[in-house]
């Protein structure tokens, strides 16, 4: 059980990670910027909401096999820890995307403008004006993302199987003990899991009740 | 200070303009006034001088949007030390807050203080980095009447104290009449600037009439000059008008004549020769309270908006239907030389 979950854990925190370096700039993008078919790349981007995690798992098995398009460039990564890695951050992408671009919609861009007029510079600004801004917003996207992965099956299943200590995850050895019919063993894990849901949630709420008390917003 | 600026976006702007003191700049809503504002604070491209192609960073100009733009997590104090640099900013921060005022909400941020307090602020903030310009857009749109013209004095004394330029955007002409000089931006260009009471007295075009409070605005034919003035037929009423030494007979042109310069003609009072000239029988249509002044509709030969402040009607005791007569002063007589529609 602890192989799984401790598999589960650095699984959801590489995931967290990846998805704040790669979140943080796309969501930025969408937010404060325009361009030529932005509606599609949000398109394609929120598809993983809508996908059932065996389709979105299926396509990633098949581009990641050796003989897939990726698999030929050497991310032969099916039934590898890298494999569901990919799917995980893929798959959780839409939650942490959406934190993010609420988290930086809500920065006026005009307390921005007058910075520049006090001389702040770019650094500066970022720094002093928008993290502290969106850093509720940006930790509580990054722990949904978190949860999220934990909480995940299908992709993983599909993409990485059932290695011990390679791909299998927490919520697969529940799975798997259910389908030993080690009932006993599957109640433990499945407690364990919910307590941690609860505390993820948890911090999620009280980040935004705190973010509202330092903005103001929804107070007024 | 000498301003010299061209927008092509977002829309075509000339202006030429002096900052005086504390300058106004009017002009009706979509004029183009933010846009100059922004376009000096170097938030939007344009070309002229000063401070041509300087990135706003670069620029020490105060800048103020309507809504204060102050940071949100931030104290009313760390806002003031944005602006600042050095072991000491917190120190000079606290004492600009004092000159506003509000040293002692130096803890509080922005959404626990009032429109007011907030505009203060934002205020301390621009003039700690001790510019050379200050930019106020529509300082007063926000804050109640009776704040709004503390505020201006506020304004006023500090940039004053301070000796700084400030160009200040309002719509309102009851701001604009506060400040040192006023420029007036219409068509995309600045008509005209000069200090208020010439501005409003003497407005340059019909727009400027309109945006300066000018409710009486007529056609004329012009019949013949003499001496200082000029004769005008204006729907069937003969008038006489000062200056227009540039008018010839025949020329049509607009008059007006502000509301609170129309006068009512007393029976057991005499009029002097030249305001008899412009006698009008009229017929009250309406009397209408505005605060501490009424508003009262005539209608004869000419439609006419008459402001009487209270203790005038609380004698003369107005009411719908009443005839009396109204007399235009040749001096309030106003001939507008340009921006005429051509209809």
């Amino acid at each position: 059980m602890t192989e799984a979950f401790f598999l589960s854990f650095k699984l959801a925190t590489l995931t967290a990670l990846t998805l704040l370096v790669l979140g943080l700039p796309l969501a930025y993008l969408l937010a404060f910027k325009r361009f030529p078919f932005k509606p599609l790349l949000e398109a394609v981007l929120l598809l993983p909401l809508t996908l059932p995690p065996t389709v979105l798992g299926f396509y990633l098995l098949v581009l990641l096999s050796p003989d897939g398009a990726l698999g030929r460039i050497g991310l032969d990564w099916a039934f590898r820890f890298e494999g569901i890695w990919l799917g995980s951050v893929i798959f959780s992408l839409p939650f942490a995307l959406t934190a993010y671009r609420e988290a930086l919609a809500a920065v006026d861009v005009e307390v921005l403008e007058v910075a520049r007029t006090l001389g702040v510079g770019r650094w500066a600004r970022w720094r002093r004006v928008v993290l502290p801004w969106i850093w509720p917003g940006l930790l509580s996207g990054t722990l949904l993302a978190f949860a999220h992965t934990l909480g995940e099956f299908g992709v993983v299943l599909m993409v990485g199987g059932n290695l011990p200590g390679e791909t299998r995850v927490a919520s697969i050895y529940i799975f798997d003990l259910v389908q030993a019919l080690d009932f006993a063993t599957a109640e433990r894990a499945a407690l364990v899991f919910v307590a941690i849901s609860f505390v993820l949630v948890l911090a999620v709420r009280t980040l935004e009740a705190r973010w509202r008390s330092i903005t103001g917003y929804g107070t007024r | 200070m000498e301003i010299d600026y061209r927008l092509r976006h977002p829309l075509k702007l000339e202006a030429h303009l002096r900052v005086e003191g504390l300058t106004a700049l009017l002009g009706s809503s979509g004029s183009g006034k933010t846009s100059l504002l922004r376009a000096l604070a170097g938030l939007l491209p344009a070309e002229g001088r000063p401070y041509a192609g300087l990135p706003p960073e670069r620029r020490r100009v105060g800048y103020l949007p309507q809504g204060y733009a102050l940071v949100p997590h931030m104290t009313a104090l760390e806002n003031v030390a944005l602006a600042l640099k050095g072991p000491r900013r917190r120190t000079h921060a606290l004492a600009w807050l004092e000159r506003v005022g509000l040293a002692e909400f130096h803890h509080h941020r922005p959404w626990e203080l009032s429109g007011g307090q907030q505009q203060r602020v934002a205020l301390a903030r621009a003039l700690a980095r001790k510019p050379d310009l200050l930019l106020l857009d529509e300082p007063t749109s926000a804050l109640d009447a009776a704040t709004r013209d503390r505020t201006i004095d506020d304004i006023a004394r500090l940039v004053r104290e301070e000796g700084l330029p400030t160009l200040l955007v309002t719509h309102d002409p009851l701001v604009a009449a506060r400040c040192d000089s006023l420029a007036v931006l219409e068509d995309g260009e600045v008509r005209q600037q000069g200090d208020p009471e010439t501005v409003f007295s003497r407005p340059a075009t019909l727009g400027i009439a309109q945006l300066v409070g000018f409710g009486n605005v007529f056609r004329a034919t012009v019949l013949e000059r003499e001496e200082d003035g000029v004769w005008l037929e204006s729907e069937g009423v003969r008038l006489f008008a000062l200056g227009g030494a540039s008018l010839r007979p025949g020329q049509a042109v607009h008059w007006g004549i502000r509301p609170e310069e129309v006068m009512i003609v007393r029976a057991d009072r005499p009029l002097p020769d030249r305001l008899a000239r412009n006698r009008l029988p009229v017929v009250v249509r309406e009397v209408a309270k505005k605060g501490l002044v009424y508003a009262v509709r005539v209608e004869g030969a000419l439609t006419l908006e008459v402001l009487l402040p209270r203790h005038v009607q609380d004698r003369l005791r107005l009411f719908a239907g009443k005839a009396i007569e109204v007399a235009l002063k040749p001096a309030y007589v106003h001939l507008f030389s340009s921006g005429l529609p051509s209809s």
